[in-house]
C-alpha cells in the first residue's frame, strides 16, 4: 500500500497567458505581456492571474474579490469572450485557443480603461441611475416595516431570474450596440429595468418605461443575442428585451416613438406583401423630415450607384402570400392571448 | 475636501443601511460612503443562507422570545442578553421593511415571505431568496442607496483615523484610480468593514478582500477589539481554494470518508451522523486529518466529500451549485469523483468593542455588522443571524450618528497629517531594503493561523502561532511593492491589507491563549470544558505603545440562566 493517497492524479499542463497590459501613467498604447506557468486541472483562470501577480510580476493589474462567481469583480476577456475569471477553468479554455497553449485575457470592452484588466463601471451606475433602477414602493413611508406586500410566487418567478444578475459587465461588454453607441442603456440596465417594471410593488412603472423609449433606449437593441450567450449566469436578457419591447407597444401605442414605429411598419409590410417595402420604411419610421435631412446624401449616393430599393407599387407580393396572411393572423392573434396571460398586471 | 458630518467605511448591507438611515434620519446632513470595491461587490453578496426573524410566517407559533433563546443558547451563553433583545426584536420589522423596498424574498403559498429551518433554530425562521439571499439584499440596499443619491467614493482604501486626543476627526483614504491620499474631515466615522477570517487565507471561506480594515485602523486608533478569538469554522470547504461546500450537501445524504473509505463520523456522532453541529463536524474532520487518517496532496490535507451514491439525477436537480463549484474550483465532477474538503475559516464573531448603538469607546467613532462586536454572537454565530446582524445594526447605528453629529464641532485635518500618510507609503514603496515577498508572508500567516490558531488549540500551538506572527511582522517591515504606480496599485493594496491582517491575527492568537476554556467555537485541548466561574466575560485586546494589551468585559445578562448547552 503507498503511503500518501491522492486519487486525484494531477497532471499538470504548460499554459501561457498573454495579457493585455496599459498602464495610462507610463504607457503610450496597449501591449501585450506573455507570462507560462504550469496549471494543474481544477485550476481557474483567476488563481493563475493571482500565482502570475505573486510569483511573476507584482504589477499586473487586476480585480477580484469573492473568488466564488458572486460579486461579479473579475470580468475580463478571456479568448475573446467576456465572463468571470474566477469561473473559467485554465484547462477548457486551452481547447478554445487560437493559438495553441495560448490564452489570452484582455479586459472588458466598452468601459473605459483604467490599468491592465481594469476598466471603469461608473457608466454603467450612471445609467442605472439614469433609467431608474430601483424600486419606488407603493408603500407609504410611515407604513414601512408594518406589513409585508403579498407577492405570489408567480410573480416571483417573473423576475426571479433577473435578480440573479451580479452586474460583471460581460454582457455590456459583448453588446454589440454599445461597441457603435456608449450611450445606448446597456443589456444589464434593460434587463434591470424589466425586473422593476414587473414588481408589483414597485409605483414608477411609466416613468421608468418613458425613458426607455427613447432614443438610446430599448428599440436600439439589434438581436444579436450575443448579451444572453455571454451571461455568466444564464439570464435570458433577450426575453427582457422583449418583454419591455411589448410593454411599451401596449402601454404606450404603437405611434409611441421611431422605435414602436419602424415595428409598427414592419408589422404592416409582413401583412401586407409577406416583405419590406425597404424604399418607405425611414419616412414610415422618422418621418419625411427626418428621412430628408438625414438620409438625402445618401439617397443620392444610392441613385448614383443605382442601388436604390424598388419604388412601394414594385414591391410584388412573396409567393404564397394568401396562405401567409392566414398563418400571420393566426400567429399574431396567439401571441395577443399569450400576452394576456402571462403579462396582465 | 468639505467636512462630513458622517463618513461610512463600507459599502455592504452594514454600511448602506447606515447611509439610508441616517439620511432618513436627518436629511441635511453631509454623508459619504467609502468603499474598496463598489458597493454591489461587497462580501454581503455571498451570504446564500438567509436572515432570521419571527415573522411566524411558517410556523405560527414562533416568537421572539424563542429567536431570542436561541441566539443565546448558540452563542454558548457569551452574547451580551439585552443586545440579542435588540437584535430579534428588530428582526421582523427589518425584514418586512426590506421586502417593502424591494427585496425579491421567496414566497410561501399564502403569498407572505418564505422561512425555512436553519441549524440551532427552534423554528423555521429563516427567511430567504433562493440561495441568494444576500445578493438580493445587497442589490436591493445599493439600489436604494443610488435612488436617494447618497455620496458614494468607490475604491477609496481606507488608511488611518485622524485622531485627537479622545476624539476622531475624520478618515484618510487613498483613491485607487488615482493613488492620491485624501483626507475626509468628519464629525462622525462608522466603520462597516466586514469580518477578518480572510486572515486564515487558503483556509477561509472570505473573500479576498476581508482583511479586517475597519478592526485594524481603529486598533491602532487605541480603540478595543472585542473578542477576536471566536473565528467560525465551516467543516466543508474546498481543499484549494477554501471556498464553501454549502450545507446542502449533507442535508441531502452525502458521505464523509476518510482515506481508509471509512465513514468516520461515526465515531462523533453517532446518530446524527454527517448532519451534527457545525463546530462538532469540523472538529471531527480535524481529529481524522491529524490522526493521519486525511488524505495528502500538494494543496494540503483533506478528507473526502462522497455524493456519488445519490445519483446524476439528484445531484443534477437539487445541488447544481455545489457540482458547478466542485467542478469551477476543484475540477471534480461529484457525479464521478468525490469532492476533496477539509474545515475552513467562515465568520469572525470578535470585532471592534461597541455599545448597542455602535458606539466605540472613542468619541464620533461607531462600528456596525461583522466588523464590530456588540455582542449578539457570543462564542458561535447561528445560521441566518449574520444578515440580520448586519441589517439591524447597520440601521441602529446610522441612526445614532445621524443624531449625535450635531453634538460635535466640525473637524479639520491638517495638510501636515495628509503628509505623514502619504510619505508613511512613499516609504513603504521605496525599493531599497524591501525584498520580501507579500505573497509568501501572506501564505504562512495563514497556514501558521490555521495550525496553531486553528480549531484545536494549545497552549504550546497558540505560542507557537504568536511567536510565527511576529516573525512576519519583522518580516512584513521589509515586504517589497514592486509596483510603483499610481494608478490603481492593487500590489500596494494588498500589501496594506495583509499589514491589518498580521496586525489583528496577533489579537486572535493573543485572546485564544488568554482564555483557558474551550466555548463555542474556542476549543482549547489543554482546557476541555467551558468554564463560567472564570471564562464568563468578554475578552478585549487594546494596542498600547505598540503592544496588544488584554482586558475583559463582564457579559450582559438577563432573562436566561447559564446552562449546559446540548442539542
Amino acid at each position: 500500500m503507498t503511503e500518501t493517497i491522492d486519487q486525484h492524479q494531477e497532471g499538470k499542463r504548460d499554459v501561457t497567458f498573454r495579457v493585455f497590459r496599459f498602464n495610462p501613467q507610463v504607457d503610450s498604447k496597449p501591449y501585450f505581456d506573455d507570462y507560462t506557468i504550469s496549471a494543474e486541472r481544477g485550476i481557474t483562470v483567476l488563481r493563475s492571474l493571482n500565482y502570475i501577480k505573486e510569483h511573476v510580476d507584482a504589477t499586473l493589474s487586476f480585480r477580484a474579490f469573492c473568488q466564488a462567481g458572486i460579486c461579479g469583480s473579475c470580468g475580463m476577456r478571456v479568448n475573446g469572450i467576456s465572463k468571470l475569471a474566477c469561473t473559467s477553468q485554465v484547462w477548457e479554455e486551452l481547447d478554445k485557443c487560437r493559438e495553441p497553449g495560448i490564452i489570452k485575457v484582455e479586459p472588458l470592452r466598452s468601459l473605459p480603461m483604467i490599468k491592465d484588466l481594469i476598466v471603469d463601471m461608473d457608466p454603467l451606475v450612471d445609467k442605472m441611475k439614469h433609467y431608474s433602477n430601483w424600486i419606488d414602493s407603493t408603500m407609504p413611508l410611515a407604513e414601512m416595516g408594518k406589513k409585508e406586500f403579498l407577492v405570489s410566487e408567480e410573480e416571483f418567478h417573473r423576475y426571479d431570474k433577473a435578480t440573479d444578475c451580479i452586474l460583471c459587465a460581460s454582457c455590456v461588454s459583448e453588446c454589440s450596440i454599445l461597441r457603435a453607441n456608449k450611450e445606448y442603456v446597456s443589456p444589464a440596465v434593460l434587463l434591470k429595468s424589466y425586473r422593476m417594471n414587473v414588481d408589483s410593488r414597485d409605483s414608477i412603472h411609466d416613468v421608468r418605461l418613458a425613458e426607455l423609449v427613447k432614443d438610446h433606449g430599448v428599440w436600439d437593441c439589434t438581436h444579436c443575442y450575443r448579451c444572453q450567450e455571454s451571461c455568466v449566469k444564464s439570464i435570458p436578457i433577450m426575453e427582457a428585451i422583449h418583454a419591455i419591447r411589448e410593454d411599451a407597444l401596449e402601454c404606450r401605442g404603437p405611434k409611441d416613438t421611431s422605435g414602436a414605429k419602424h415595428a409598427e411598419a414592419f408589422m404592416e409590410d409582413i401583412e401586407k406583401k409577406g416583405k419590406l417595402v425597404e424604399a418607405t420604411l425611414p419616412i414610415r419610421t422618422n418621418g419625411m423630415v427626418w428621412t430628408l435631412r438625414n438620409l438625402l446624401p445618401m439617397a443620392v449616393k444610392m441613385i448614383v450607384k443605382r442601388r436604390t430599393p424598388p419604388p412601394p407599387p414594385l414591391v410584388k407580393s412573396a409567393k404564397g402570400i394568401k396562405i401567409f396572411r392566414v398563418m400571420f393572423r393566426e400567429m399574431t392573434e396567439h401571441v395577443k392571448q399569450d400576452h394576456q396571460k402571462t403579462h396582465k398586471k | 475636501m468639505k467636512p462630513f458630518d458622517i463618513v461610512i467605511v463600507g459599502g455592504g448591507g452594514a454600511g448602506l443601511y447606515a447611509a439610508m438611515e441616517a439620511m432618513k434620519t436627518n436629511p441635511a446632513l453631509n454623508i459619504a460612503v467609502l468603499s474598496k470595491v463598489y458597493p454591489n461587490r461587497s462580501h454581503t453578496s455571498a451570504a446564500q443562507g438567509g436572515a432570521n426573524a419571527a415573522l411566524g410566517n411558517k410556523a405560527k407559533d414562533d416568537t421572539i422570545e424563542m429567536h431570542i433563546f436561541d441566539t443565546i443558547k448558540g452563542s454558548d451563553y457569551l452574547a451580551d442578553q439585552d443586545a440579542v433583545e435588540v437584535l430579534c426584536s428588530e428582526a421582523p420589522k427589518i425584514i418586512r421593511e426590506l421586502e417593502n423596498i424591494g427585496t425579491p424574498w421567496s414566497r410561501l403559498d399564502d403569498n407572505t415571505i418564505a422561512q425555512r429551518p436553519f441549524g440551532g433554530a427552534g423554528r423555521p425562521r429563516c427567511c430567504y431568496c433562493a440561495d441568494k439571499t444576500g445578493h438580493t439584499i445587497l442589490q436591493t440596499l445599493y439600489e436604494q442607496c443610488l435612488r436617494k443619491g447618497v455620496l458614494f467614493f468607490n475604491e477609496y482604501f481606507a488608511l488611518n483615523l485622524s485622531v485627537n486626543g479622545s476624539r476622531s476627526r475624520g478618515l484618510i483614504a487613498m483613491n485607487m484610480k488615482t493613488g492620491k491620499v485624501e483626507a475626509f474631515p468628519a464629525k462622525t466615522v462608522i466603520f462597516a468593514t466586514g469580518g477578518y477570517a480572510k486572515m486564515y487565507w487558503n483556509r477561509s471561506s472570505n473573500a479576498a478582500g476581508n482583511s479586517g480594515d475597519g478592526q485594524a485602523i481603529a486598533f491602532r486608533a487605541g480603540i478595543p477589539m472585542k473578542d477576536m478569538e471566536f473565528v467560525q469554522f465551516h467543516p466543508t470547504g474546498l481543499r484549494k481554494s477554501g471556498l464553501l461546500v454549502t450545507e446542502g450537501a449533507r442535508g441531502e445524504g452525502g458521505y464523509l470518508i476518510n482515506k481508509d473509505g471509512e465513514r468516520f463520523m461515526a465515531r462523533y456522532a453517532k446518530e446524527k451522523m454527517e448532519l451534527g453541529p457545525r463546530d462538532l463536524v469540523s472538529r471531527s474532520i480535524e481529529t481524522e486529518i491529524l490522526e493521519g487518517r486525511g488524505f495528502n496532496s500538494p494543496a494540503g490535507k483533506y478528507i473526502h466529500l462522497d455524493l456519488r451514491h445519490l445519483g446524476a439525477d439528484l445531484i443534477k436537480s437539487r445541488l447544481p451549485q455545489i457540482r458547478e463549484m466542485s467542478l469551477n474550483f476543484e475540477g471534480v465532477d461529484p457525479i464521478e469523483e468525490p469532492i476533496p474538503v477539509r474545515p475552513t475559516a467562515h465568520y469572525s464573531m470578535g470585532g471592534i468593542d461597541t455599545d448597542n448603538f455602535g458606539r466605540t469607546v472613542m468619541d464620533g467613532v461607531y462600528a456596525a455588522g461583522e466588523c464590530a462586536c456588540v455582542s449578539v454572537h457570543g462564542a458561535n454565530r447561528l445560521g441566518g443571524n449574520s444578515l440580520l446582524d448586519i441589517l439591524v445594526f447597520g440601521r441602529i447605528v446610522g441612526h445614532t450618528a445621524a443624531e449625535e453629529a450635531g453634538k460635535f464641532s466640525p473637524a479639520t485635518i491638517s495638510e501636515a497629517e495628509l503628509k505623514e500618510s502619504v510619505d508613511e507609503l512613499r516609504n513603504r514603496m521605496q525599493p531599497s531594503g524591501h525584498y520580501e515577498r507579500y505573497g509568501a508572508l501572506r501564505e504562512e500567516l495563514g497556514q501558521t493561523l490555521a495550525l496553531n490558531v486553528g480549531i484545536f488549540r494549545e497552549s504550546s500551538l497558540l505560542h507557537k502561532g504568536i511567536q510565527d506572527i511576529a516573525e512576519l511582522k519583522e518580516r512584513f517591515k521589509k515586504v517589497r511593492v514592486f509596483d510603483s504606480s499610481d494608478v490603481f496599485n492593487t500590489n500596494l493594496m494588498q500589501v496594506l491589507e495583509l499589514q491589518n491582517m498580521l496586525e489583528l491575527a496577533e489579537t486572535v492568537a493573543v485572546g485564544a491563549l488568554a482564555r483557558e476554556e474551550s466555548r463555542g467555537s474556542h476549543t482549547r485541548i489543554d482546557f476541555p470544558v467551558r468554564d463560567d466561574e472564570k471564562w464568563h466575560k468578554h475578552t478585549l485586546a487594546t494596542l498600547v505603545d505598540g503592544k496588544v494589551l488584554p482586558g475583559e468585559k463582564p457579559v450582559t445578562m438577563g432573562r436566561y440562566e447559564l446552562q449546559e448547552r446540548t442539542y
